[in-house]
């Protein structure tokens, strides 16, 4: 080990340099939409500290009435989202884990179907138009309601629930579905929390889907709009929300700035939960062994 | 007999039935129809009326067409990058993550490495559009300092793809470290011990005792990536790409969008995509029996 001790120093070293390639292109970004507009210009790219400190970006952002309202589809789309997501998913998940019944294979089979052939994004496009979806949170909320990957996790967990509970329940004439709501469903908590995480960060991250479900921009969830503003460098979402500001006004903002600020917006949520989801999410990856 | 046997214990499960309905009616309604509606790829689509069969009309424009073969070999290209130069990252990181003692420093360098994972491609791809620009960006700005000229890393055909490899090992390398690393730490302790009385510096301690040990986990993962073959990152590309390097970066699903959700050519589309989806069922299937033969492991 002593002997080793340089290629110690060059394995921190190496390490250090990776973890600076993460952080600073983020920092970078706070630092940005932190800055003084007129004075952003002078901040470098690799500029981890704002140049003068002003919130204006921000208040911009949310003074502007589509963001705010993007941000708010976006919450509503999560809560709604995952609260669907887990009901279908544990229900589904205690019928196959816990029972045995007629015809269970055939279930089994069309689960594995449909974690391997993915539907054309077209033919889903279509069927959302013949359901008469476009256009509705219900059609975000409703193309996952269950995935394939997680009900597997929640089998695998009610599995292990000892079946004397279960029994003892029965035996007190207990139905499954009180088996269900009143001892899977208490004793998965910690479970089930994990999986709320899975799906909250999966809708609160997804834009696809909306970008061709959702041509209405009041019903937008915040993604699509930073993806309009950042990706596709358009502003008109962004001036629309702007009204009666006069042209200097408008001159002395800096995109850019802005820019950052809604995709600092569009982290929060994200980071407010990291301690949780590294606690979940690494486990639920070391335990699941298979990558997504 | 038995079938009076099988609808009497049917009639007996009916709240299990019942219980199990919502889900099969979601999977049916959202995964099930729309597969069966890929038929689609063999008729021609018609607003108002029923589809007309058209047989294979859709596959031999596809195959004929100098964009599909395009589009293919960025697909393969971009594909075969992602495996030859990201493929290795996490297995050397994770090696050197676990030369670090646990403690503070480790644990900051794992939670910083997992972060970019939770971000969505949206994000990432403001954050690199404004890393990369060529005036103030942080790229070029180490490109300045080395006297190298500034370079528009977005709009160049040379570099576009570097730029997908790129930003996808910032996004994944230190999450894929997660699985190597609780592979080396499933190994046993006194294979160390042992090593170290023969005298095996920290170096051969790597290279015999845990390289070898996290092999199989290496195969599985490999495996996995394979079966995943023609998903080059739709994600990524949707969100990395404009039209001054489309058509170096052009892959399979972001075709099927272009010409299916924009340009309205649905049944031409979803001939693409059956085309694609096919391909990926035999990479699944086969490399799902191909890791459970030899690692017990397999896609579900």
């Amino acid at each position: 080990m002593r002997n080793f001790s340089v290629m110690k120093s060059i394995i921190q070293f190496v390490l250090f340099i990776f973890v600076l390639a993460i952080l600073i292109p983020l920092l970078n970004i706070l630092a940005m939409s932190l800055s003084d507009p007129s004075k952003v210009s002078e901040l470098s790219g690799l500029g981890i500290l704002p140049k003068g400190f002003s919130l204006i970006n921000y208040e911009i952002i949310l003074a502007n009435p589509l963001i705010v309202r993007s941000i708010l589809n976006s919450v509503f789309i999560t809560i709604v989202g995952t609260i669907v997501n887990l009901f279908l998913t544990a229900l589904t998940a205690y019928v196959l884990a816990r029972t045995n019944f007629v015809g269970k294979n055939i279930v089994l089979i069309l689960l594995i179907a449909v974690m391997v052939f993915e539907p054309s994004m077209i033919t889903e496009y279509l069927l959302m138009k013949d359901l008469g979806l476009l256009n509705s949170y219900a059609s975000l909320i409703l193309y996952k309601a269950i995935n394939v990957y997680y009900l597997f996790i929640l089998m695998r967990f009610f599995q292990e629930v000892p079946d004397s509970i279960i029994e003892a329940a029965k035996i007190d004439g207990a139905s499954h579905f009180r088996i269900f709501t009143q001892i899977m469903i208490p004793l998965s908590k910690p479970a089930l929390a994990t999986l709320a995480l899975f799906y909250g960060v999966y809708h609160w991250n997804e834009y696809f889907r909306a970008t061709i479900y959702i041509t209405d921009p009041s019903k937008w969830p915040l993604q699509v709009v930073l993806r309009q503003f950042v990706v596709s460098q358009d502003n008109t979402t962004l001036l629309n929300g702007i009204d009666g500001k006069s042209a200097e006004f408008l001159a002395s903002l800096d995109f850019g700035s802005l820019q950052a600020a809604t995709i600092v917006v569009a982290v929060v949520p994200m980071l407010l939960l990291y301690p949780l989801i590294l606690k979940y999410f690494t486990k639920g990856a070391m335990d699941g062994g298979v990558k997504e | 007999m038995k079938i009076k046997n099988t609808l009497r214990q049917m009639r007996k499960d009916w709240v299990l039935y019942v219980m199990l309905l919502p889900g099969m009616i979601y999977f049916i309604v959202f995964h099930i129809i729309p597969i069966l509606n890929m038929k689609l790829a063999f008729q021609d689509y018609r607003i108002i009326g029923e589809n007309t069969w058209v047989g294979l009309k859709h596959f031999n424009v596809l195959f004929g067409s100098p964009a599909f073969k395009d589009v293919l070999m960025n697909t393969v290209i971009i594909s075969t990058m992602k495996m030859i130069f990201i493929f290795p990252i996490p297995i050397i990181l994770s090696l050197m993550i676990n030369e670090l003692r646990f403690g503070p420093y480790r644990k900051f360098i794992q939670s910083v490495s997992y972060l970019p994972h939770f971000l969505s491609w949206v994000v990432i791809a403001g954050i690199w559009i404004a890393f990369l620009n060529p005036v103030e960006g942080g790229v070029n700005v180490i490109r300045g300092f080395f006297n190298l000229p500034s370079l528009d890393f977005m709009t160049s055909k040379e570099h576009i793809r570097w730029v997908l490899i790129f930003s996808e090992m910032w996004r994944s390398a230190g999450w894929d470290t997660i699985l190597y690393i609780a592979a080396i730490l499933k190994i046993s302790p006194a294979l160390y011990e042992a090593a170290k009385i023969d005298g095996a510096t920290t170096f051969q301690q790597m290279r015999y005792v845990t390289v070898p040990a996290m092999m199989s986990t290496v195969v599985t993962v490999f495996i996995l990536n394979l079966g995943f073959f023609m998903n080059a990152g739709f994600d990524q590309v949707f969100n990395l790409m404009n039209d001054s390097v489309l058509s170096v970066i052009d892959i399979l699903d972001t075709y099927v969008y272009r010409i299916g959700i924009l340009n309205g050519q649905y049944a031409y589309a979803t001939a693409a995509s059956l085309f694609k989806g096919v391909i990926g069922l035999v990479l699944i299937l086969s490399t799902h029996f191909i890791s459970k033969r030899l690692t017990g492991k397999g896609v579900w």
